[in-house]
């Protein structure tokens, strides 16, 4: 066995140090900085007087950066984040939601989540008027993450379609022209995402809030990472099971953002149905609906699909043709049935790419899209975003069990 | 979206970790500046502590760059994540002084850190037990510190993808020259693993820039070839080219110069044994208060604990908690079986 070429400390010398933390440094004050960049510390003023401790040029960028933002009332708590309102002290009318995420013990064994990095690192990335915006992140004194996102307040796209069961508020009356502007913003930000070669992994209605003008916006990156280089693994146990793709089910350890795609063909079937298109109770009865409504994965419409690690498949449909997608989503009018097909298509070389979905002639047709302003909202969603993004980000539930067992039933059948 | 060069513009490397050059040794000196006024309370007045300056802090961060590449090496971290940490080590060290956080520490966290950033299975365990001597909460203590460092950007670009496609526009366009293509894309590559990292390139160049400021070292016909003249013709689209291209050229040729002061031959050669006084020297003007990183880590949390008991503010994990971790653990061990050797080299 080797040995890590790691160095290890030279020998301390014997120097005698006086008392070690002392309480009383002096102290540097830090300074604004206007636009997030990093203003050298020239001025290293004494401040008497008994103000904090003296900091670190990181510390103090990290100050200036905290200052910048006013914590207000909170809007929900949660296991992993506490979320309050606040807003710019220099603007007060600049609302923002403040996520402070929690290091829960048991999870903090490996550190900072992946979850938590990964929001961050592509949130950071991504500016896009359909993507949440991450204004800023900071720390705060007890070494926690705080990310100062854009406020969204009126709700999500999930309360939209089925309303807020807790809270007795229906869900609102929509038609062809608000789907389109919706599904338009989502494609956007899908586009977008993959445009820098990000996959979004987790889209989902109530992944997609409301901004206080109508714009939807895509949030939650925790499952999100970068395209793969060609010859890397990725796990296949991502996107929430009802938005889940068949290569997924099945096992594929090389994807691509044909997932994200497919997640947005059945968000585009759930607002015209109002209920969500293929809501499999476990991976099992997920891959039978997916085969029930759309068709059957084989060889013939799919080269190469039964190599995949858990593929199996309860029966053989046929691939369902356009006049079933016009018949049944009637209000998307033909173009748009045309569009909600090939977002749908079992085989991910052959689904429809977000750039691809954007030339579609369904933008073009009638309706015309209606403008953000106009479409249809819910009051009051402050405790929503609250609760959006009090979840844990990015949390696919279930387990592999279920994939074995599916194996075996259809494996016998 | 418009242009590379603008989505370029909206990234974290840009927006938040390119400076001037003059800028970028300003932000040292005070960093250095700061450290020195903090420490030197803590340390015997007589004789007057002798403090690293804030080049002698550069060279040890250099040396650490190297320590951390050797060690990304031998734990078969692939390259571009062992280029990450680093990228993130030095940005670490921009508002942090060697003097306050040893870098034979936080080169470790690093590593770590990059491995989490860039989707890597490196279980901290499994590090620690390879890295002699280093517990996981050593390298743990460090994390946040460095988080707050990086200003919480993770994304690092590299100049590797952008050497691909060169190449691959190469291969399109000489057909018939593969074998001087290959040994270039070797030689390239090797520069890329190593003297971007050791110099401060990554601050004022973009991706695209260093990979041809490395590649026109190993072969500059290639780089004509990939960003060829104007020809002949006087209009004035010709002009705006060729001014463009001479920005473009004059930025390949000054990033060019910045990397042949750390060629790969460096690696091997030479760092060990001149370091040794320079080392000796920053022993002896570290912060006593935070030589040892998992105690004072511990104190601050505590101190944040007592905080929070007062705000008497705990109740929630306990109510949401079950469930929530439970379902999470299971989460993990799917991950864990879904790959269980990781991702391929």
């Amino acid at each position: 066995m080797a040995v890590s070429p790691v160095v290890t400390e030279l020998s301390r010398p014997a120097t005698e140090l006086r008392a070690a933390a002392s309480p009383l440094r002096s102290l540097a004050s830090g300074q604004a900085s206007s636009n997030g960049t990093p203003k050298p510390v020239g001025a290293l003023r004494k401040n008497m007087g008994g103000n904090p401790p003296s900091l670190d040029l990181a510390e103090q960028m990290n100050e200036d950066e905290k200052r910048k933002w006013v914590k207000g009332k909170k809007l929900g708590e949660g296991t992993y984040a506490v979320v309050f309102l606040g807003h710019l002290r220099d603007d007060p009318s600049t609302l923002v939601a403040i996520k402070k995420m929690k290091k829960v013990s048991k999870d903090y064994e490996e550190g900072m989540s992946h979850d938590a990095i990964r929001e961050v690192k592509h949130l950071q990335e991504l500016q896009h008027d359909n993507i949440i915006a991450l204004r800023s992140v900071f720390s705060s004194k007890d070494q926690n993450l705080n990310l100062v996102l854009e406020f969204l307040p009126l709700g999500d796209l999930e309360i939209l379609i089925k309303g807020d069961q807790q809270r007795k508020i229906p869900g609102v009356r929509y038609g062809a022209a608000d789907i389109k502007a919706w599904m338009g913003m989502l494609t956007r930000a899908v586009w977008f995402c993959h445009e820098n070669f990000v996959l979004h992994r987790d889209i989902k209605p109530n992944n997609l809030l409301i901004a206080a003008n109508g714009e939807l916006k895509l949030a939650d990156f925790g499952l999100a990472r970068g395209f793969a280089d060609p010859y890397q693994y990725m796990t296949a146990n991502v996107i929430t099971r009802w938005y889940r793709p068949p290569e997924l089910l099945f096992g594929a350890k090389h994807y691509s953002g044909a997932v994200d795609i497919w997640s947005v063909g059945t968000i585009f079937a759930e607002i015209v149905l109002r209920n969500a298109y293929l809501p499999g109770g476990t991976e099992l009865e997920q891959v039978k609906l997916i085969c029930e409504a759309i068709g059957t994965p084989t060889e013939d419409n799919w080269p190469g699909v039964t190599k995949l690690r858990d593929y199996a498949v309860p029966s053989t449909n046929p691939v369902r043709g356009k006049a079933y997608y016009e018949r049944t989503f009637e209000i998307l009018g033909p173009e748009g049935a045309d569009l909600l097909m090939r977002t749908l298509t079992l085989n991910p070389n052959r689904r429809i790419t977000a750039k691809e979905m954007l030339q579609h002639s369904y933008w073009l047709a009638q309706p015309q899209p209606t403008r953000k302003e106009d479409l249809p909202r819910k009051a009051g969603g402050e405790e929503t975003m609250g609760a959006d993004l009090k979840r844990r980000p990015g949390v696919v539930e279930e387990d592999r069990g279920s994939r074995i067992a599916r194996k075996l039933d259809f494996g016998a059948g | 979206m418009a242009t590379e060069d603008a989505r370029y513009r909206s990234s974290s490397q840009y927006r938040v970790w390119s400076y001037s050059p003059a800028r970028l040794q300003e932000l040292r000196a005070s960093t250095n500046a700061l450290a020195k006024q903090q420490i030197a309370p803590h340390l015997p007045a007589d004789p007057a502590p002798d403090f690293v300056t804030a080049e002698e802090e550069l060279r040890l961060v250099q040396w650490a760059t190297v320590e951390l590449l050797r060690a990304g090496e031998f734990l078969g971290i692939p390259t571009e994540i062992r280029a990450t940490a680093a990228i993130f080590f030095r940005r670490f060290y921009v508002t942090n002084s060697v003097m306050t956080y040893a870098p034979t520490e936080l080169l470790k966290t690093s590593l770590f850190f990059a491995c989490k950033a860039e989707n890597h299975h490196m279980s901290l365990g499994e590090l620690s037990s390879k890295l002699q001597g280093t517990t996981a909460e050593q390298i743990l203590a460090g994390e946040f510190l460095l988080c707050q460092g990086m200003r919480f950007c993770f994304d690092v670009h590299h100049p590797f993808r952008a050497l691909e496609g060169a190449i691959l526009e190469l291969r399109r366009q000489a057909p018939h020259e593969e074998e001087r293509i290959r040994q270039a894309h070797v030689r390239t590559r090797e520069i890329l693993k190593f003297s971007p990292l050791m110099t401060d390139v990554y601050f004022h160049y973009t991706p695209s820039q260093i990979m041809m400021a490395a590649l026109q070292m190993v072969d500059a016909g290639f780089v004509d070839m990939l960003i060829p003249g104007s020809g002949s013709g006087d209009d004035t689209a010709t002009a705006a080219y060729t001014q463009m291209r001479d920005r473009i050229m004059g930025a390949i040729a000054n990033c060019r110069t910045m990397l042949e002061e750390e060629p790969p031959s460096r690696l091997t050669e030479f760092w060990i044994t001149p370091m040794k006084p320079l080392r000796r020297k920053l022993q002896k003007c570290r912060d006593p208060a935070r030589l040892d990183l998992v105690a004072y880590q511990r104190s601050k949390r505590e101190e944040a604990l007592n905080k929070e008991k007062k705000d008497a503010n705990i109740a929630d994990d306990d109510v949401f908690g079950g469930g929530g971790s439970a379902r999470d653990t299971k989460r993990r061990k799917v991950d864990a079986v879904e790959d269980p050797f990781g991702p391929a080299l």
